[in-house]
């Protein structure tokens, strides 16, 4: 097809004019039969490089994306022009999905939008060997190397299907954001005939800022001041879901619109959330780094950090998000010298477990040819650390993945290879060294930008002229009342909330029936404030009683969550090891609401302490049917209240709540004193 | 990734051809490879015009063809998955293809593609079969039983079939004594899941090979398990009959495996059987002992054979 005739068919099915001239090569390309790797900054069209084909070719394309939100908006953007799209994903039902699988079988699908997951799924596979296939597309192709800043296991299985696609099969993977190396190794894996396309990173309109800071509170103070100063609506970036709440909560204390956003937030909400950013129903998302890829909002006017990212990849990328539509917009770091390596760093270190750990998987899967939650229990890891450990040993071709009907298995490979460590190692002081160029960045005297770009293999001839270092206007924290005060009276009536009803998404797909076990409340986060040191002192001093101020400030929590609910009892969590702290502060708290105690409620058998199991399965087991409470008629009909000091996996918790629900309890609330932020303890 | 071959999905597309036989499929195969020294990826990308023209291909097969290459993109998912699930598909153009099947079969009945799992380089050793019916009697059994620990002694490979009876007996004797096994499936071999499960320590440990010619996905049927003997007796050097009823699998597997002039060694019954074994033998197989040792009722092996067998 010639560019002309393309451009007519351009305007009659997109309504859009011209090609640019990169789009058009590649698209060209497409046509022969051809595979290409597109590296265009975001929001530059390289989507139309695969839609526009797609609906000329006599089949179905097939897009692998891992971005739910993304996949929602184009599906909507290409339904919306006629052209017959759908998407594949979790956030879906089964039947939801099932539906689609059996439209693109009969060849009713123009454009699939797919999880890379879904490669592990027997029915979208038995879908995949008898459709009309025309093309796939790698989209967000930097996830398939592990030298990029979001390498994906799940994509793995891609590269294994584009390589053993036939040669003349049209193939495009796209990325906004991959280093020479990252690039390298993309055409490494899935370079089979494919050439590569970079177009330029610099992004004129956005002011780069850093600013230093001495604590956490100066991100707050100065956010607080300022936020709603700044033009427009924009994102917040925290390091870790519990600060995405604490500071959504600050500005709605200082009655400034605003969200956390993460991904622990349930499906539904976050439509609402996304949708809300588009509308500018917020001043601002404070999120993890959940939100954002495939958020299509031209004017995000203002993108700020107040934790590090872990490499100038990972930044750019993020930052990227902001002034698509070319207007100014701000780009600002807080960077604390003190404390914000912290994070970053334990991200890299624990990004691989200890050889122990590999071998520990190994040799049981070894012994027996295992699910993962057997797995999860035989070795007592966590899940996220055993689903490293399998995605590397299948990487490495020790372990297979197989399915038993509907069942994953894990097999041991006959003949398999030794573990490889010496590549997590690189890994290891890779992304050390991008860690610290990152930091570079932050103390830089030169223009931004152009660091920036040349990190991404894209160097600029000439300074942005729009960065603080280029301009002058540099952002500097100073801290007045009342302000401060402000801030204070904030952490004192701030109560996380405990989560035991069954998320809406989890509702949605197995309804659980109804539990008498509510939300709980904590007077504080473990290390907020100076809750956790005085806990901790408490804990290991033998005869001192948890302070007043300890009970004061939970019962401040109690008002503040509970408000006017009635109780009839006070229970306590009986201790793991002697000692009658929780006992005599569960007495206080009920005294102080006028409420009676009982102290029947106990242990019929030893427990481990909950901190030596590292998964929560184990964590369940290690309670079940470890509490009686006698005698269990008294707990017939009544509304308790169920106090402890600490609260983290929320194991134990559950587990007495099933309890008292068999003998009759028609509510349990759970009340304690601190809630721990992963790994406090 | 280099573990895979990326030839795989044409072989999986070519090796089941609808309506194409085995042999017409063989020959197309080393036209491409021999006489036209290209590969099956080269060969796809040639024009209608070369096929007619210089492969001298029919309109019909053409017309197959073209259909077989819009599956393509279909077959490299099956491919992967396959591959991802630990499955090995080996084509016969592949060094790790079994020579002995190979040399047994020919371009007449050789798979074009052999689907396993497990240790692959049993393919390559010394191997017997056991065959025999799935309601076999005790002593039939026994003569399976000793069969496979000789060989297992030896270090030959013992093929069979997966049947109750003789075929599982031979199978789980093997395993007993230490030796190697192949299961030679009736099905394809992504449905043999239970088999996976209950050989797993076997297979990872390299002692048992499983074999498929099938469509990977191919549900058990009375046509496969059919189809499935001559690969039996392809796979092996030997074949010891068990015991063999008047029709049936075993029966018509040795009649077929005479007629191309294999030798066949039967036990020789005992004169209260009531079986097909000594038919077989005035038929032409060689009658052995319950040790296998071959009987002295005046059958004339040919010098190759002519050794104490165990």
């Amino acid at each position: 097809m010639k560019r002309e005739q393309a451009e007519i068919k351009l305007r009659h099915i997109f309504g859009l004019k011209t090609f640019y001239d990169s789009q058009w090569v590649v698209i060209e390309r497409l046509f022969e039969g051809k595979r290409v790797l597109f590296i265009e900054k975001t929001g530059f069209g390289k989507s139309l490089c695969y839609q526009f084909p797609a609906t000329q070719f006599n089949g179905t394309t097939v897009i692998f994306s891992p971005l739910i939100a993304l996949m929602r908006d184009q599906v909507q953007k290409l339904q919306s022009l006629g052209i017959s799209a759908k998407a594949i994903h979790s956030n879906q039902t089964e039947e939801e999905n099932l539906q689609i699988i059996h439209n693109a079988e009969n060849n009713h699908i123009k454009i699939l939008y797919i999880a890379p997951e879904r490669m592990e799924n027997a029915h979208w596979l038995q879908t995949a060997r008898t459709m009309k296939l025309s093309m796939v597309v790698v989209d967000e192709a930097h996830c398939v190397s592990m030298w990029g800043h979001d390498f994906r296991p799940a994509f793995r299985r891609i590269v294994n299907l584009v390589n053993l696609l036939p040669s003349s099969f049209p193939v495009l993977a796209t990325t906004a954001t991959a280093t020479k190396r990252v690039e390298q190794d993309i055409l490494s894996q899935i370079g089979k005939n494919m050439h590569s396309m970079r177009g330029t990173l610099l992004r004129p309109n956005l002011r780069l800022r850093v600013a230093h800071v001495a604590s956490e509170d100066e991100k707050m103070l100065w956010l607080g001041e300022n936020i709603e100063k700044l033009p427009g609506t924009g994102i917040i970036y925290t390091g870790t879901q519990i600060s995405t709440q604490i500071y959504a909560n600050w500005f709605n204390y200082l009655k400034i619109p605003s969200v956390a956003y993460n991904s622990r937030v349930d499906p539904e909400s976050r439509k609402i959330i996304e949708q809300g950013l588009l509308d500018n129903a917020y001043k601002c998302v404070v999120s993890t780094n959940a939100l954002g890829m495939g958020i299509d909002k031209p004017d995000i006017r203002f993108i700020i950090h107040t934790q590090i990212p872990q490499s100038p990849v990972h930044y750019y990328q993020e930052i990227g998000r902001a002034g698509r539509d070319g207007r100014p917009a701000l780009i600002l770091l807080f960077y604390n010298p003190k404390d914000d390596l912290h994070l970053p760093k334990s991200f890299i270190e624990s990004a691989k477990p200890s050889d122990k750990k590999y071998y520990a998987v190994i040799n049981a899967i070894k012994s027996e040819r295992l699910g993962l939650h057997q797995l999860i229990k035989t070795v007592n890891l966590k899940q996220t650390q055993v689903r490293v450990i399998l995605a590397d040993l299948i990487e490495q071709g020790i372990v297979n993945e197989v399915l038993e009907g509907k069942n994953k298995k894990y097999e041991y490979k006959f003949n398999a290879p030794q573990l490889n460590i010496t590549t997590f190692e690189e890994l290891r002081s890779s992304k050390f060294n991008e860690l610290e160029k990152m930091v570079q960045y932050t103390n830089l005297k030169q223009c931004r930008m152009q660091f920036l770009c040349d990190f991404l293999g894209d160097s600029l001839p000439n300074p942005c002229e729009n960065c603080d270092n280029d301009t002058g206007k540099h952002i500097k924290v100073t801290i007045i009342e009342p302000w401060r005060s402000r801030l204070e009276n904030f952490k004192g009536n701030y109560f996380p909330e405990l989560e035991l009803e069954p998320q809406k998404g989890e509702n949605r797909k197995n309804p659980i029936k109804h539990s008498p076990l509510v939300n709980g409340v904590a007077a504080s986060y473990y290390g907020f404030s100076n809750v956790g040191k005085t806990l901790h002192q408490c804990k290991y001093q033998h005869g001192v009683d948890f302070p007043d101020d300890l009970v004061n400030l939970t019962l401040k929590a109690f008002y503040h969550h509970y408000r006017d609910e009635q109780f009839d009892l006070v229970l306590y969590v009986p201790p793991t090891e002697s000692g009658n702290l929780v006992k005599n502060f569960a007495g206080k708290i009920a005294q102080a609401l006028n409420l009676p105690i009982s102290d029947n409620l106990r242990k019929i058998r030893t427990t481990l302490p909950q901190k030596s199991f590292e998964t929560n399965l184990l964590k369940g087991d290690n309670v079940a049917g470890a509490f009686e409470y006698e005698p269990s008629r008294d707990i017939q009909d009544k509304s308790i209240l169920l106090v402890d000091d600490i609260f983290d996996s929320g194991a134990t918790i559950k587990e007495i709540g099933k309890y008292l629900s068999k003998l009759g309890a028609v509510k349990v609330a759970p009340l304690v004193i601190a809630k721990t932020v992963g790994g406090d303890i | 990734m280099n573990r895979y071959n990326s030839e795989a999905p044409y072989w999986i597309t070519i090796a089941h051809l609808p309506k194409w036989g085995t042999e017409k499929i063989n020959r197309l195969i080393v036209k491409i490879f021999h006489q036209f020294q290209m590969n099956l990826e080269e060969f796809f990308k040639l024009s209608e015009t070369d096929w007619l023209g210089n492969f001298l291909l029919s309109e019909q097969e053409i017309s197959d063809l073209n259909n077989a290459k819009n599956e393509l993109a279909n077959s490299a998912f099956l491919a992967e998955d396959l591959y991802s699930q630990g499955y090995e598909i080996i084509s016969l153009n592949s060094p790790a293809y079994s020579k002995i099947l190979k040399d047994n079969l020919k371009i007449k009945h050789a798979p074009p593609v052999l689907y396993v799992k497990g240790n692959t380089q049993i393919l390559q050793a010394d191997s017997i079969a056991i065959v025999g019916s799935r309601d076999a009697s005790e002593i039939s059994l026994q003569f399976t039983d000793n069969i496979a620990k000789a060989a297992s002694e030896r270090n030959q490979v013992v093929v069979s079939g997966f049947a109750k009876g003789v075929d599982k007996q031979a199978l789980d004797s093997a395993i007993k004594y230490h030796g190697k096994s192949i299961i030679v499936l009736p099905q394809g071999i992504m449905t043999f899941t239970s088999g996976f499960k209950r050989y797993y320590q076997s297979i990872i440990q390299g002692d048992v090979l499983v074999l498929s010619v099938f469509h990977p996905k191919s549900v058990w049927s009375a046509g496969l398990a059919m189809a499935r003997n001559p690969i039996i007796y392809g796979l092996a050097k030997d074949i010891f009959v068990a015991q063999s009823s008047e029709k049936g699998g075993t029966w018509s597997g040795v009649i077929n495996g005479l007629k191309k002039g294999r030798v066949i060694y039967v036990r020789m019954p005992e004169d209260s059987e009531i079986n097909a074994n000594r038919l077989l033998i005035e038929k032409g197989a060689a009658p052995v002992d319950l040790a296998g040792n071959v009987s002295n009722s005046g059958v004339n092996l040919n010098t190759n054979t002519q050794r104490t067998l165990f």
